[in-house]
């Protein structure tokens, strides 16, 4: 199949899918009650010849409206690859045509919920740059098909023709189970919670003290978010690199293939908790400009946990031409009063990098040629002990990039060099659009 | 690459190289002067109206007012150092913008990197001629913004800005 030809819609699966999911929510909400009688010792399942009237009374109109709510949404979008524009066209009775210059894709994530999974579904949902109104959901496409969409963005994206087979990629890490579990409970707050979980439960026993159950089912809610979800969620996660961007897949019950375009990567940051710099363990988080909102918290990991040097390569894959381990960093002012120490920054041609943070060591990354914008500050205490922070601004998300506690002068001069390698990396590097075709 | 100029530690905030500041208008001040009256007003009524209710005395309103009347001329004060403070400069490549009384900030725009400049005046700044521009770039923390420029000024700058973003745009 070939997106430029012709119009497409999306899988027939998706109007039954609609279908059935509106039903389960009315037979929840209202079916079921109808089921229910009022007798005198309560609440009874009764199935006479009144009740079954009742129910398919208010059930048919409601399997009807089911049905062609679902043929409606299925009939009314339509998509097609128009030159170098996504068009999605919206509407039945009053149309509406969104046309997305495909040059501006900044990520696609392929997204398979449990439920589509049954009849090989999958959501397509590609990024673009600029607030919360700007990513476009197919749902649903045929896993296929999903595929083949993805691969004629990315081509086109590239700067080459539409029917370029999808890019060979080239399997770089996978998280084995024991890693994420170990990494997820390795941690000071969690294995804190932990200790307090099981001391709130001996109390409990001994001294039979109802009240600790308050401290301990909040715990074990916090720690069932802190372990299982994000055991669930980066299950089976694997890395590869391809031409067309690095690629991920992860999660259990919903399967996520995302696809982040070179040069699309603003920043990223290594974190290493502490428990994890004994064992040699990073985690890698990254700012891709697309994701916005809720969206971002979902997508911002590149990493879950890897021995150090692996995280280390991925993010030399990410900004070619260049070992971050290779940057020289220069110590903070030994003036500097603070918690969140400083352990210093510095420099390359390619990128800034600053690292700091006790007892959790972040090391933040951002290649000169994404950096936004430069930014000195200095707050009164600063200003008593002579010193200034120099920020890197990166479009929003987890990555923060500043040089902390630098001396006043060395601070302008970080400032006036980074504003300087940023306007040489942006005219070497150009726009980071039809990688390809360069 | 040739080594960087080094900066004295009093140099830290200066635009450098032979730049001067350019200030924003005088205006500004009375502009925040005046918007911290119009404040004033309601305030100090309701105060009043409070006052006489618990059946304070002459001398309870007239602290009262003198309370007001002081956050007024803090308001000003303040309005003032802050205005004092501000200053930017067009160099070749970027925009830089110093501001900031307490906390001390010195940002440096890249031309290529606006998204869109905007120039906004509320209904008062507008009967006194003066105007805020602010740039954006796709970071959020990017706070450039001039307020208090004369109207033909912020226009001016805005269109200069605009012109120069064109020339060297990059895409994000």
């Amino acid at each position: 199949m070939r997106f430029s030809e012709g119009t497409h819609r999306l899988h027939w699966a998706t109007a039954p899918l609609r279908a059935f999911v509106f039903l389960i929510v009315y037979f929840v909400l209202l079916g079921f009650p109808l089921l229910l009688t009022q007798t005198d010792d309560g609440v009874r399942l009764e199935l006479s010849a009144e009740v079954a009237v009742r129910f398919l009374l208010v059930t048919v109109p409601m399997t009807a409206i089911a049905v062609g709510s679902g043929l409606w949404a299925w009939l009314a979008l339509r998509f097609r690859i128009d030159g170098d524009d996504l068009v999605v066209e919206t509407g039945l009775l009053r149309k509406r045509r969104r046309s997305i210059p495909i040059s501006r894709v900044q990520a696609i994530d392929l997204v398979r919920p449990l439920v589509t999974r049954v009849f090989a579904l999958a959501e397509v949902r590609v990024e673009l740059a600029g607030g919360e109104q700007s990513e476009i959901a197919l749902r649903y496409l045929g896993r296929r098909s999903a595929q083949q969409l993805r691969a004629e963005l990315l081509a086109r994206a590239a700067g080459l023709p539409g029917h370029t087979p999808e890019a060979p990629e080239r399997h770089l890490w996978r998280v084995p189970f024991g890693a994420l579990l170990g990494s997820l409970v390795l941690r000071l707050p969690v294995l804190g919670a932990a200790l307090l979980f099981f001391a709130s439960l001996v109390f409990l026993v001994m001294y039979a003290e109802g009240g600790m159950l308050a401290v301990a089912v909040p715990v074990l809610l916090g720690l069932i978010r802190a372990v299982i979800a994000p055991m669930v969620m980066y299950a089976n996660f694997t890395v590869a690199t391809s031409p067309d961007g690095i690629r991920l897949r992860y999660g259990l019950l919903e399967t996520r293939m995302q696809t982040l375009p070179p040069g699309r990567v603003q920043a990223v940051s290594i974190v290493e908790p502490m428990i994890w710099k004994a064992i040699g363990w990073a985690r890698v988080e990254v700012t891709v400009a697309g994701y916005a909102g809720e969206r971002q918290a979902l997508s911002s990991t590149l990493l879950p946990v890897a021995p150090r040097h692996v995280a280390l390569h991925l993010v030399s894959q990410v900004f070619p031409g260049t070992h971050i381990d290779a940057v020289p960093l220069l110590p903070a002012s030994s003036k500097a009063v603070s918690v969140d120490r400083a352990d210093g920054a510095g420099t390359d041609d390619v990128v800034f990098v600053s690292r700091h943070g006790w007892p959790c060591r972040r090391t933040d990354v951002i290649a000169h040629a994404r950096a936004q914008s430069v930014r000195l500050t200095a707050n009164p205490l600063q200003r008593l002990l002579g010193l200034a922070t120099v920020h890197v601004d990166a479009p929003p998300g987890p990555v923060q990039v500043a040089a902390s506690d630098r001396d006043l002068g060395e601070a302008r001069a970080i400032v006036e060099s980074t504003a300087r390698r940023a306007q040489a990396a942006r005219r070497a590097g150009g726009d980071p659009t039809h990688w390809a075709a360069r | 690459m040739a080594a960087p100029p080094v900066y004295r530690a009093d140099q830290a905030f200066a635009p450098g190289n032979g730049l001067r500041w350019s200030p924003n208008s005088k205006r500004h001040t009375w502009h925040r002067l005046l918007a911290a009256a119009l404040w004033a007003v309601p305030v100090g009524a309701v105060g009043e109206f409070i006052v006489w209710r618990n059946g304070g005395g002459p001398v309870a309103a007239a602290m009262w007012i003198v309370a007001v009347v002081l956050g007024v001329v803090l308001a000003g004060t303040v309005a003032e150092l802050d205005r004092r403070s501000l200053g930017y400069a067009e160099r070749a490549e970027d925009l830089i913008v110093m501001h900031g009384v307490f906390v001390k900030r010195l940002i440096v725009v890249p031309y290529g990197r606006m998204q869109f400049v905007d120039v906004t005046a509320g209904l008062l700044e507008r009967w006194m001629g003066i105007a805020t521009v602010r740039m954006h770039t796709a970071a959020a923390a990017t706070d450039a913004t001039i307020p208090g420029l004369p109207a033909a000024e912020a226009a001016h700058l805005r269109d200069r800005l605009a012109q120069k973003g064109e020339e060297r745009s990059m895409g994000l």
